[in-house]
């Protein structure tokens, strides 16, 4: 420590601030707190997958996360005891203000390492006032919350980043790596070290076997358009729209540490120009809302005489023309019934989609009151089965998990999704009772099947079926033509594979490895009633 | 930061597409299909003097072993030596580690197969990862774990294990099976076939699977020993030697056409120099995957033999099925990748007892 302090940048740094106090030191705290909390997030996504860390582990950033924490408690009326940690961030919040967002939040961090400033208009100037859409936003999932419904969560940031890292990032890299990995493993003489760099990656952090997820340039382009808005102004998603910003800005209200000007300050502006979420007010004699300013305590260091501090004190809240008021409320119940309205008479919701198979356990466990979208346990399915729901569950449904048997298929020895599910949206089942859950029943498409249509042995599907007492049986029949004619030219019988509906758990095993080009010729449908 | 100048940038850019193309290059260069092995004298010359009268063989002198330069698994044929070794042992009786230790006494040794400084890859049954050994889907680990501690007491250098499960991920199959945890007390080492280093390969004596993506490895090693565990299986009615080797191709699901005479084409190009055929306990019913305690019998038998044919033809006695009801072994036969005549066969039957 003592060397890094003789180092050119503390000099400097200690000159500008004769006292013991470098507010430098303080941002280059912050920037590597930022670093580590983006590698941790990072480095539990990728240890999500099933047969990484503990499923209780790796799910720690939902369970953290106050908004997703509380909306579920208030849509699904049941305490999931893993929840509380989330009450950390509360607690911080209340003593240092949203300095989640300044110094942990992944996607806030993000945002900050591509500030796009180069290409920013600096003339464009957003009015104050849409900060309240944020706020509008966090009224309406609390309240549809309480009306049970969830489905505005696919905004929260964590959410956001979690989804993206699993459905396109990291898809498109093991794309990328393979593709190398096989260009490179050409060379004869590259192959054992491609092969040693495979066998590191894989399957810890890459699959063994590819990996494919439907729209996936969808939720890149979503991210994409995240990280765009920073053209506006820096950090736009979370001055204007994260709704966890304004849920933690509402705390900050009565945070315990919040910034201060003092009359050192000499109008210099150089703090409003270098605040990332524009809360500084020149009209306000340069003080800030609570609620905006993230503690990145970059004012402090651009401050030339000292005048910002950030101490501790109990303080009435401030409110300001943007906050939540009446209005707001309004507009938010108005929203959240009318959408509500709007998402009950959706077709779907009378006759379920056939093809939304739900994770084990989840159908009986009323998933669209409980699911907070985080995505966790798409990324802990090793067979990316479980995939967010686009059309199958309607705009209600957006982003829940459903199961894409031609994608994945649920494998007999697995129960991750219900072990990584933070909300129990997904029930942690054992595996002796998750091998029992029923999510789907098969069907044999006889048009499509090479037994039943083309006359010819496959079976597939019979050997696939993981059960004790398999599902799918064969059955010897002999091939007759129309006439009745018995046919002996080249297969006489033929085995026809039949689904045994009591024993079948709609696993999709069989629709996965169905020899049978594009659509599958033995399917997975919901279970029908009764 | 560092600033980047519209020049620098686009001369990066063109360093980097320089780069990536000249791999491309060097890749497009290397990726030539791998190509078959050279047809070697020894087997069919091999063969006939092993299916040809005992002084024929004993006239002929002992063929070099394939030196590891030739690249490529040793065929079987190719170790046979002048002494009068059984074609087939059969061991009954015994717990799995001493079957295989006396079977493979009774066929020679397994220096008749491995030899000193040889990369050994042993090919068990491990298709899923739903079930422990005792349910007879995946090969006994007792029966892997000795095949690999009398390969390096045979001198191996290497002795990799490796499946290619197709239900459930590699590791938790390996683990499940019990099979990795005798590999390692044996000294030998899982590996995870990797999608990677499945290679477009040319099959010169297919009659119908003339190419297909074979995982190189297999098809480098010196020494291929093959422990397929006896089972029913709805299409091949069994799943045995030949069947096994299944697991060392990518895309499974094409072989289910005229699976017999692919499993045979399959098994021209990836010849075991050794198959051990594990039937302490047999999958008699619900095949491949299994997962029901009552359809397991126990058998306490194991089947050796470099004849993949003659293993499988035996085995199929042990369902009571003849082996010409296995459409991969008389294909096999036909194609002269050995014998399924038990009636010509040297069979040594031992009973290990204990």
């Amino acid at each position: 420590m003592a060397g890094e302090a003789r180092s050119g940048n503390e000099k400097r740094a200690s000159e500008r601030e004769p006292r013991a106090y470098r507010p430098a030191r303080w941002v280059s705290l912050r920037r590597l707190v930022q670093t580590a909390a983006f590698s941790a997030f990072l480095v539990l996504f990728i240890w999500s997958r099933r047969g990484g860390w503990p499923a209780t582990l790796v799910n720690v950033p939902m369970r953290l996360d106050p908004l997703a924490m509380l909306a579920g408690l208030l849509a699904s009326r049941a305490f999931v005891a893993g929840s509380a940690i989330a009450l950390i961030v509360v607690l911080l919040t209340l003593l240092l203000g949203r300095a989640w967002c300044g110094w942990l939040c992944p996607l806030g961090t993000l945002l900050d390492w591509l500030p796009l400033r180069r290409w920013r208009d600096r003339r464009t100037d957003v009015s104050d006032v849409w900060r309240g859409a944020k706020h509008g936003l966090l009224l309406t999932i609390l309240v549809a919350a309480i009306l049970g419904n969830l489905t505005l969560l696919v905004f929260d940031p964590l959410t956001v980043l979690f989804r993206t890292l699993s459905t396109a990032v990291w898809p498109a890299v093991d794309q990328i790596v393979t593709a190398a990995e096989r260009a490179l493993y050409g060379v004869p003489f590259l192959q054992p070290a491609v092969g040693a760099f495979d066998r590191v990656i894989r399957p810890v952090i890459l699959p063994i076997d590819p990996v494919f997820y439907r729209y996936t340039a969808l939720y890149a382009d979503i991210f994409i358009g995240v990280v765009g808005l920073n053209l506006i102004a820096p950090r736009f998603w979370c001055r204007y729209l994260c709704p966890l910003g304004a849920f933690l800005g509402l705390l900050s209200k009565v945070a315990l540490v919040q910034r201060e000007v003092n009359e050192q300050c000499t109008q210099c502006d150089a703090c409003a120009r270098t605040c990332p979420t524009g809360t500084i007010q020149s009209r306000k004699a340069y003080a800030s809302d609570s609620s905006e300013c993230t503690l990145c305590l970059e004012c402090q260091d651009a401050c030339p005489v000292a005048a910002i501090r950030f101490p501790a004190r109990i303080s009435a809240p401030q409110w300001t023309a943007y906050d939540p008021g009446r209005r707001h409320l309004a507009t938010s119940l108005g929203a959240a019934i009318a959408g509500i309205g709007l998402f009950k008479s959706n077709l779907l919701t009378s006759r379920e989609h056939p093809r939304l198979i739900r994770p084990p356990g989840a159908r009986e466990n009323d998933l669209l009151e409980k699911c907070i979208r985080c995505g966790e346990c798409n990324r802990a399915c090793p067979t990316s089965a479980i995939q967010p729901a686009v059309s199958e569950a309607g705009l209600e449904g957006l982003w829940t998990p459903v199961l894409i048997p031609r994608a994945g298929y649920c494998d007999y020895s697995c129960n991750a999704c219900g072990q990584v599910c933070p909300v129990e949206a997904i029930p942690p089942l054992g595996l002796e009772e998750k091998r029992r859950r029923v999510v789907g029943h098969a069907t044999i498409d006889e048009n499509r099947c090479i037994a039943w249509a083309d006359h010819a042995d496959c079976i597939v599907c019979e050997e696939m079926c993981p059960l004790p007492d398999k599902a799918i049986v064969l059955e010897e029949v002999e091939v007759r033509t129309g006439e009745g004619e018995r046919v002996t030219v080249h297969h006489p019988h033929v085995r026809l594979p039949h689904v045994l509906r009591d024993r079948c758990i709609g696993c999709g095993i069989c629709e996965y490895k169905c020899p049978v080009n594009g659509e599958a010729a033995i399917r997975v449908y919901v279970p029908s009633e009764g | 930061m560092t600033d980047w100048t519209r020049r620098a940038f686009l001369h990066r850019v063109a360093a980097g597409l320089g780069l990536a193309s000249s791999g491309w290059f060097l890749a497009a260069c290397g990726a030539e299909r791998v190509a078959p092995p050279t047809p070697s004298p020894h087997p069919t010359e091999a063969a006939s003097t092993s299916s040809g009268s005992p002084a024929a063989s004993t006239s002929t002198p002992p063929p070099v072993p394939a030196t590891p330069e030739s690249g490529g698994t040793r065929t079987p044929t190719a170790t046979s030596t002048t002494l009068r070794h059984p074609d087939l042992v059969v061991a009954r009786h015994g717990d799995p580690a001493q079957l295989v230790r006396r079977a493979m006494a009774a066929l020679g040794g397994m220096e008749r197969f491995v030899h000193r400084g040889d990369d050994v890859i042993v090919k068990p049954n491990i298709c899923v990862s739903y079930h422990t050994y005792e349910y007879a889907a995946t090969t006994n680990p007792w029966v892997v774990g000795e095949v690999v501690r009398l390969a390096f007491e045979a001198g191996a250098r290497r002795v990799r294990v490796m499946d290619y499960p197709f239900g459930g991920g590699p590791e938790e199959a390996y683990a499940k099976s019990g099979i990795q945890e005798q590999v390692e007390a044996a000294g030998g080492e899982m590996e995870v076939m990797t999608s990677l280093k499945f290679i477009e390969t040319d099959i010169p004596d297919g009659v119908d699977l003339k190419d297909c993506r074979i995982y190189d490895e297999v098809l480098k090693a010196d020494v291929l020993i093959n422990i397929p565990i006896a089972k029913t299986h709805g299409l091949a009615r069994l799943t045995l030697g030949m069947k096994n080797l299944m697991g060392t191709i990518f895309h499974r699901r094409w072989m289910h056409r005229n699976l017999g005479q692919r499993l045979a084409d399959l098994n021209s190009r990836v010849q075991p120099t050794l198959t051990v055929i594990d039937a302490v306990r047999m999958l008699m019913w619900n095949g491949p995957t299994g997962g029901s305690l009552d359809d397991v019998k126990q058998a306490d038998t194991l089947i050796v033999s470099p004849d993949i044919v003659a293993v499988d033809s035996y085995a199929a006695t042990l369902f009571e099925l003849k082996p010409e009801d296995l459409a991969y072994v008389r294909a096999g036969a036909e194609m002269g990748l050995g014998r399924s005549d038990l009636d010509s066969l040297r069979i040594e039957e031992i009973t290990v007892g204990g």
